[in-house]
């Protein structure tokens, strides 16, 4: 088996914070989101990443810090409406690396709280097989991919829709999937029409009438794809404590609920709540609730409430 | 450096205009001729010493600013209390360089004179000004962030009124799906902005919408020496009968409630 982890969004909602850095690169209780995934995934499995050349030197980066190899895929593209699209990048690879392999397909962005351990063994090639969670909520299905199972066994599927207008069930896929290799033609092809499509290729291969499996869990998972759900999985991971690196300085400062400080910050006289202070930033006599601070920030005498700040803003009140 | 230039030439015209005005109300007042009793020369080097104080005055009242509307009766009243101003100032320094008084009627003439004549050069130059700091490449490449209603108007009106403040490029925090608003391209979302910042030449952004960014925004235009600039819309005041005035020193954005117009000064 391959893994590949789909990479190469340029996150427009979580603006600024990826203005210079990939969403699977943000930093979530003391490592990357994309680090996060890649521990799940057994050591024998080899995993590729792929991104954008926008997007690059950010993950070459990452890749230096970590323990195993990984091969980076870089597309060459640099704007939204140039990308291949997300299976398009999928079927890519699997033409150039001429794989026969089943594919463990991840999207870089999920935080998934199961095992994959106990995933893989709910694969039984030839079926395809893709894990599912429940919502329970109907409104915020839609903008997901649902999943409709057989009512006299649950582990079948019998229906997806993409993010239908008027979903008929809670149960949504959650980027992670397996797509065993005899299914990989049906990919390049439907891929080559639906580029974009990641969760239309189940459809497709209902279609082609391959069986599909779903492994529901109920383990924690985060789509992390806004602000809100970035401090939401920061919440979940971190808990009420403050997590301070050992190269941070806090002082005189009230922590309250889930806080990060990152390496090289100084944080004196502050209060923080929900707060996520990222690499050399320093904090001096402000409060700041539910916020995101980029690294190199200096914030001097502010009060803020449900800010993502740029990186390297200068906020002194005069 | 062109609107430098131009703004250069622009005081440089309004000084000699200022003495244009007093040598024209001299030679109506005492006609056409040199008088011996009422000398020229005199009279005009009070009138040059007057000028730049006038200048300074005027300029205190932001006419020469880049979005300044000089058609306006508003305008028009700031440049008539310059004038005054301007006179006064010439009386006095009359008076103490030469120790003498003169017609009074000659002050009413070269007040008339020189407010009337600065206005309708000041309405000339502005168009002149208008037509050379638009001219490609404009001067002042702006953009704008947000599409909405207010967005859309503000746009139009920018380009009808061939405002220096150019708009070149939009963006807007959720996307649309418009490619363009009048002529001007919709370049994507706020992930655009650094792009967009260091392609378009940007001088000035114009945020219309996305209020959670922006300390973001005036974060990018702070680090990149770019004019930030907010409507009022985005904080919610749409009705347009806001005021920035004074508190303790801070400048505050003021919406009072409406009143009689004879109550406005209570």
């Amino acid at each position: 088996m391959q893994t590949f982890i789909l990479a190469g969004g340029f996150a427009t909602r979580l603006w600024p914070l990826t203005e210079k850095r990939a969403k699977p690169l943000l930093p979530l209780a003391g490592k990357t989101i994309i680090t996060h995934l890649l521990e799940k995934i057994p050591s024998e499995i080899p995993v590729t990443v792929s991104t954008n050349a926008a997007l690059a030197e950010g993950f070459r980066r990452w890749k230096e810090t970590i323990e195993r190899p990984v091969e980076l895929i870089i597309e060459q593209t640099r704007k939204d409406e140039h990308k291949l699209g997300a299976l398009g990048a999928v079927a890519a690879w699997i033409e150039a690396s001429h794989l026969d392999d089943d594919l463990l397909l991840l999207t870089g962005d999920n935080y998934l709280g199961f095992s994959l351990e106990e995933f893989l063994r709910a694969f039984h090639p030839p079926h395809a097989l893709l894990a599912a969670h429940d919502i329970e909520n109907l409104a915020h299905a839609s903008s997901f991919g649902t999943v409709l199972t057989d009512p006299s066994d649950s582990r079948r599927v019998i229906g997806f829709e993409e993010k239908p207008k008027e979903p008929r069930t809670t149960l949504v896929s959650t980027g992670c999937s397996i797509l065993p290799r005899t299914a990989l033609p049906i990919v390049r092809e439907f891929a080559a029409k639906q580029p974009e499509n990641v969760g239309g290729i189940f459809e497709e291969l209902l279609r082609q009438n391959v069986a599909v499996d779903c492994f529901t869990f109920h383990e924690p998972w985060l789509d992390i794809g806004s602000f809100a759900s970035y401090l939401q999985a920061h919440r979940l991971l971190v808990g009420e404590q403050a997590l301070v690196d050992a190269d941070a300085t806090l002082e005189t400062t009230a922590c309250t609920g889930s806080v990060s400080v990152a390496a090289g910050s100084r944080v004196i006289g502050s209060e923080l709540c929900d707060t996520l202070v990222f690499e050399r930033c320093a904090i001096t006599n402000c409060t700041l609730r539910d916020c995101v601070i980029d690294e190199e920030c200096v914030l001097e005498g502010v009060d803020l409430r449900g800010k993502m700040i740029r990186a390297g803003t200068v906020l002194k009140l005069g | 450096m062109r609107y430098r230039f131009l703004l250069l030439l622009w005081l440089l015209s309004d000084l000699l205009l200022f003495l244009g005005s007093f040598a024209l109300a001299y030679f109506l007042r005492v006609g056409f001729i040199f008088s011996s009793d009422f000398p020229f020369a005199p009279f005009i080097a009070a009138a040059a010493l007057a000028s730049p104080f006038w200048l300074l005055v005027l300029a205190t009242t932001r006419t020469f600013a880049l979005g300044r509307r000089q058609k306006t009766l508003r305008n028009l009243a700031y440049i008539a209390y310059a004038s005054i101003v301007g006179c006064a100032l010439f009386a006095l320094l009359y008076y103490f360089l030469y120790d003498v008084f003169f017609s009074r009627l000659l002050i009413v003439f070269a007040f008339a004179i020189s407010a009337g004549a600065t206005w309708i050069w000041h309405v000339l130059f502005e168009t002149m000004l208008r037509i050379a700091l638009t001219k490609d490449p404009p001067q002042f490449p702006t953009l704008i962030i947000g599409v909405t209603r207010e967005s859309r108007r503000l746009i139009a009106l920018l380009k009808c009124s061939r405002n220096p403040l150019f708009p070149v490029a939009i963006l807007d925090g959720l996307g649309v799906k418009e490619q363009e608003i009048e002529s001007v391209p919709i370049r994507g979302k706020l992930n655009k902005l650094d792009d967009v910042l260091v392609q378009e030449r940007i001088t000035h952004v114009i945020q219309c919408s996305d209020l959670e960014q922006s300390l973001n925004l005036l974060s990018a235009c702070r680090s990149r020496g770019i004019t930030y600039m907010v409507l009022p819309s985005v904080f919610g005041i749409v009705e347009r009968d806001e005021k920035i005035e004074s508190l303790e020193g801070h400048a505050v954005t003021v919406v009072s409630p409406q009143r009689k117009w004879w109550e406005w000064f209570f």
